[in-house]
């Protein structure tokens, strides 16, 4: 029961600190703001400033709770000296209204005690937290090269830090819920600052109760509190048209500088900000001191990037800024995956990410089938600017088509759709139903019934009556799975073939192939161990007159398909059929992902030197020998999976420039030598892993179960549908 | 404008990739213990790529048709005492037209047994294989032959069984 009310206590101590920031920060704007829309203004805006502070407290690697909370006490402290309570503007008392009101009541008790329930969702405990969790261990920012999703924008998150340390995980989510709030609220606010309070109510119910809103705003992911962000931005343009107040650009900028923190597709709304206050001022000084302030915020999460990633805007870009931790075939894949989601046919994209969501893993409500009517409210210039504002956010949504990717381009649209409609009576009734179309019971009637979204009201588990390891094993499917992990030597890494859940509840490291460059070549390692695509069946043999030579390269000139890569398993020079034995100072070099090079040059088939990114004339593999030697012949061992339309050409380098030896090479089957498999985990045990977990699924499964001697394996756990092997010495 | 992102991307490491030294050389696993071959199970990917003849490739996720003749390859290691495994179905629909059929097991073209099926469904066959059909590190083909195909009224397809796994594994 204790830590039901210390995740209370925590999440209300983050969320005081935000709204207090916020006070401090808006009372220096000279915004004239009615009570109704001061307070969630005064929380998003403080939540920028508040993430600020604790991104500086990461920074500085002082993350302990004594810190963490003294921060915390002294901002809400100077804040409540700041408050003053402003005016309120009320709208008209009707029955409707109390309604929508009571509707809203019911789904936010629903929502929060989701929240309060023991953190579980796929993301939240996957990712979100797993990095939370991470500084909070270093006591502050501290690379997590394993996972590419530690590159992104951790605005958000960065509040989770405080909350977390105090309350455990369920206490991020609430913080999130007090975000799904604040959405709501400012919704309605921007209705009442419009004069039309239904429109205001009705669009906030739209959102808030929209089945992957109300999911989403449950649980430690961030994809409310990005949208509550955008729309405090758009909010703080609207506030800005009216007076013109050059003070009023700082919660802009800082804003749309937080935008980009919290989710990059986010940063949309930077663009219009600047394009608003650039067109409405007529001006390029205030859109540049937008920019200036939206920078401030940004920068920070840049450099981190670039320290940790080698990459400010990691983890994409990756072929623009190489580096060593996320490789860029890897990276394109995922982005074309994030575009599509398997759908077959993007023309049926409305329906299901609003109806059905059987690929978008998630619905908004069928109730946004109603998006055209938003067109009508263009006759407003209100109307025009949600929609200038929503399409662009539309726009990004197709960079990720799951449904939660768009709750930030709702409440333009819903704002769209109230306005246009006008009539109280409608706006009540449509907001009733969708509602009832929300309701947790009532969705699987229409929608796919594993659709992402609330399916209970857990409140024994939310007041901890339901113990929380109980509660978390029967949520949480790979729990067993972690617990089993548990039990290997704290200090060990386990490597994961297939994906493990829930990573934020691991006392051990999980490195996964996926969500890293170093993942991913371990995972290719295995596979070559046993798979017959990866294995080194190919020699390529090159021959020439023989010549001394300093530096020699291998030039890639074909081309290839989509994401077919080069690769190269060994790379060996011969004079006389004689290997030129290798030497220390030999100085390897390779284009692209010259960071792996060595893979070609260390005597194992189990492992290959890749490009990770299509493969294109131009790529190479270069060797300095640091002296005269005399070769004739030239081999690579590759694989059936690298192209058969690659061509190569072998040069040396002289007089400060590359001359070709010979461009015609001889293919002969190479021989795999035995003990490959053994080899391979060798590889993974000299790179101190030294466990791997395979679930009954994971490809190349069936193969580590049939015979694990034969790949240097000891079983060192079961459990229902996975494995956990140690891996010999 | 292709290579825009590659020109950009050297230009960004001032044209000079990193270099390595030679990293430290992997120990040979030549001789370690193992059976070397394992058998072709057509629910694990890749398994297509041992097809040697008469098999269709991905005809499902965990299964192939096969017609008359089926056959696959395996590379043998250092080991010579393997078993002929193989686990297949003869399909009822076929079975009713055929009647029993007799299913001949072969190893490099010769024949290690030749067993009659009386009923449709799954079977299993499993027998030694004498050690000096075998040469080390080289591939061996695992066949099979059965007796009366299914032909397809349809397109003229002679359908012999099902096979979910086939080939040589350690005793």
């Amino acid at each position: 029961m204790i830590h039901a009310w210390t995740a209370l206590f925590a999440a209300a101590m983050v969320v005081a600190a935000c709204w207090s920031a916020g006070v401090l920060l808006v009372s220096r704007c000279g915004a004239k703001l009615d009570r109704a829309e001061s307070i969630p203004l005064q929380f998003l805006t403080g939540a920028c400033a508040f993430q600020l502070v604790l991104f500086a407290i990461l920074a500085a690697r002082i993350a302990y709770k004594p810190v963490l909370l003294a921060v915390c006490a002294a901002v809400i402290g100077a804040g409540i000296g700041q408050y003053r309570r402003p005016a309120g503007r009320f709208p008209e008392k009707h029955w409707t209204l109390f309604l929508l009101l009571a509707i809203f009541a019911v789904f936010s008790v629903v929502v929060f005690i989701n929240a309060w329930a023991p953190e579980t969702s796929a993301d939240g405990s996957g990712y979100h937290l797993e990095i939370v969790a991470h500084y909070l261990r270093a006591r502050g920012f501290q690379g997590l090269p394993t996972n590419m999703y530690s590159a992104l924008g951790q605005g958000i998150e960065l509040l989770y830090v405080p909350s977390v340390a105090f309350g455990g995980f369920s206490s991020a989510a609430l913080v999130h819920f007090a975000f799904w709030i604040a959405l709501a609220w400012l919704i309605f606010a921007y209705g009442l600052r419009l004069g039309k309070p239904w429109a205001g109510a009705a669009a906030a119910l739209l959102v808030s109760l929209s089945p992957v809103a109300a999911r989403d705003g449950s649980t430690a992911y961030i994809d409310v509190a990005t949208a509550a962000v955008v729309f405090a931005v758009f909010y703080w343009l609207e506030v800005w048209d009216g007076s013109r107040d050059g003070r009023l650009l700082l919660p802009i900028g800082l804003l749309g500088g937080y935008a980009y923190a919290a989710k990059y597709t986010a940063a949309v709304i930077l663009l219009y900000a600047l394009a608003f206050v650039g067109f409405r001022a007529r001006r390029l000084r205030p859109a540049l001191t937008v920019a200036a302030l939206a920078a401030l915020v940004i920068a920070p999460w840049m450099l981190k990037d670039w320290i940790y990633f080698h990459n400010p805007v990691a983890p994409f870009a990756d072929e623009i800024f190489p580096n060593p931790y996320i490789h860029p075939a890897v990276e394109q894949q995922w982005a074309e995956s994030l575009r599509r989601y398997g759908l077959p046919k993007l023309a049926s994209l409305p329906v299901q990410v609003t109806v059905r969501g059987d690929y978008t893993q998630g619905i908004v409500g069928p109730v946004f089938l109603l998006s055209p009517l938003a067109l009508l409210a263009l006759r407003r210039s209100a109307g025009r600017r949600l929609l200038a504002a929503g399409s662009l956010l539309l726009a990004a949504y197709f960079g990720n088509i799951g449904a939660r990717f768009l709750i930030p381009a709702l409440p333009f649209f819903a704002l769209g759709i109230a306005l246009a409609i006008e009539n109280r009576w409608l706006l009540t009734g449509l907001a009733a139903a969708h509602a009832v179309l929300s309701w947790p019971s009532i969705l699987p009637r229409y929608a796919n019934r594993y659709v992402w979204r609330i399916d209970d009201v857990p409140w024994k588990a939310a007041l901890r009556l339901t113990p929380e390891d109980e509660y978390l094993r029967r949520k949480i499917g790979d729990w067993a799975v972690l617990e089993m992990i548990h039990r290997i030597p704290p200090g060990e890494s386990v490597f994961a073939a297939g994906a493990i859940g829930s990573v934020a509840y691991s006392k051990r490291e999980i490195i996964d192939r996926f969500r890293s460059a170093y993942g991913n070549t371990l995972w290719d390692i295995l596979n070559t161990g046993w798979a017959v695509e990866t294995d080194p069946a190919r020699l390529l043999v090159f021959r020439f007159p023989p010549g001394p030579v300093s530096r020699i390269r291998l030039l890639q000139t074909g081309r290839a398909q989509n994401y077919q890569q080069w690769s190269v398993h060994e790379l060996r020079f011969f004079h006389q059929g004689a290997e030129i034995a290798r030497r220390r100072s030999w100085r390897l070099r390779a284009w692209p992902n010259p960071f792996e090079v060595q893979l070609a040059f260390d005597n194992s088939q189990a492992t290959r030197w890749r490009t990770w990114q299509t493969a294109a004339p131009g790529m190479y593999v270069d060797v300095d020998f640091g002296r005269a030697e005399r070769i004739d012949e030239v081999r690579m061992e590759t694989s059936p999976d690298s192209p058969s339309s690659l061509q190569f050409r072998v040069e040396k380098f002289e007089q400060g420039r590359w001359i070709a030896l010979t461009g015609a090479c001889q293919e002969l089957p190479n021989r795999v030598r035995n003990g490959l498999r053994r080899a391979a985990t060798y590889e993974l045990y000299r790179r101190g892993v030294h466990y791997l977990a395979v679930g009954d699924q994971d490809f190349g499964a069936a193969d580590y179960n049939d015979d694990p001697q034969e790949w240097g394996l000891e079983p060192a756990g079961r459990v229902p549908g996975a494995t956990l092997y140690r891996i010999l010495p | 404008m292709k290579f825009a992102p590659v020109a950009l991307s050297l230009a960004l490491l001032a044209c000079a990739p990193p270099d390595y030294p030679v990293p430290e050389q992997s120990p040979s696993f030549e001789n370690f213990p193992t059976r070397s071959v394992h058998v072709v199970d057509f629910g694990l990917p890749g398994a297509d790529a041992y097809i040697v003849r008469d098999i269709i490739p991905g005809s499902d996720p965990s299964w192939r048709w096969t017609f008359q003749r089926p056959a696959v390859k395996q590379r043998i290691g250092v080991r010579r005492d393997l078993t002929y495994v193989a686990d297949f179905t003869v399909a009822r629909e076929t079975f009713q037209v055929t009647g029993p059929v007799t299913i001949a097991f072969t190893v490099n073209g010769r024949l290690l047994d030749r067993v009659r099926y009386d009923s449709p469904g799954a079977h299993h066959f499993q027998k030694s294989v004498p050690s000096d059909w075998l040469q080390p590190h080289q591939d061996a083909i695992v066949g099979a032959e059965i007796d009366k195909v299914w032909i397809s009224k349809a397109d003229g397809a002679r359908l012999g069984f099902i096979v979910s796994r086939i080939g040589l594994v350690g005793k």
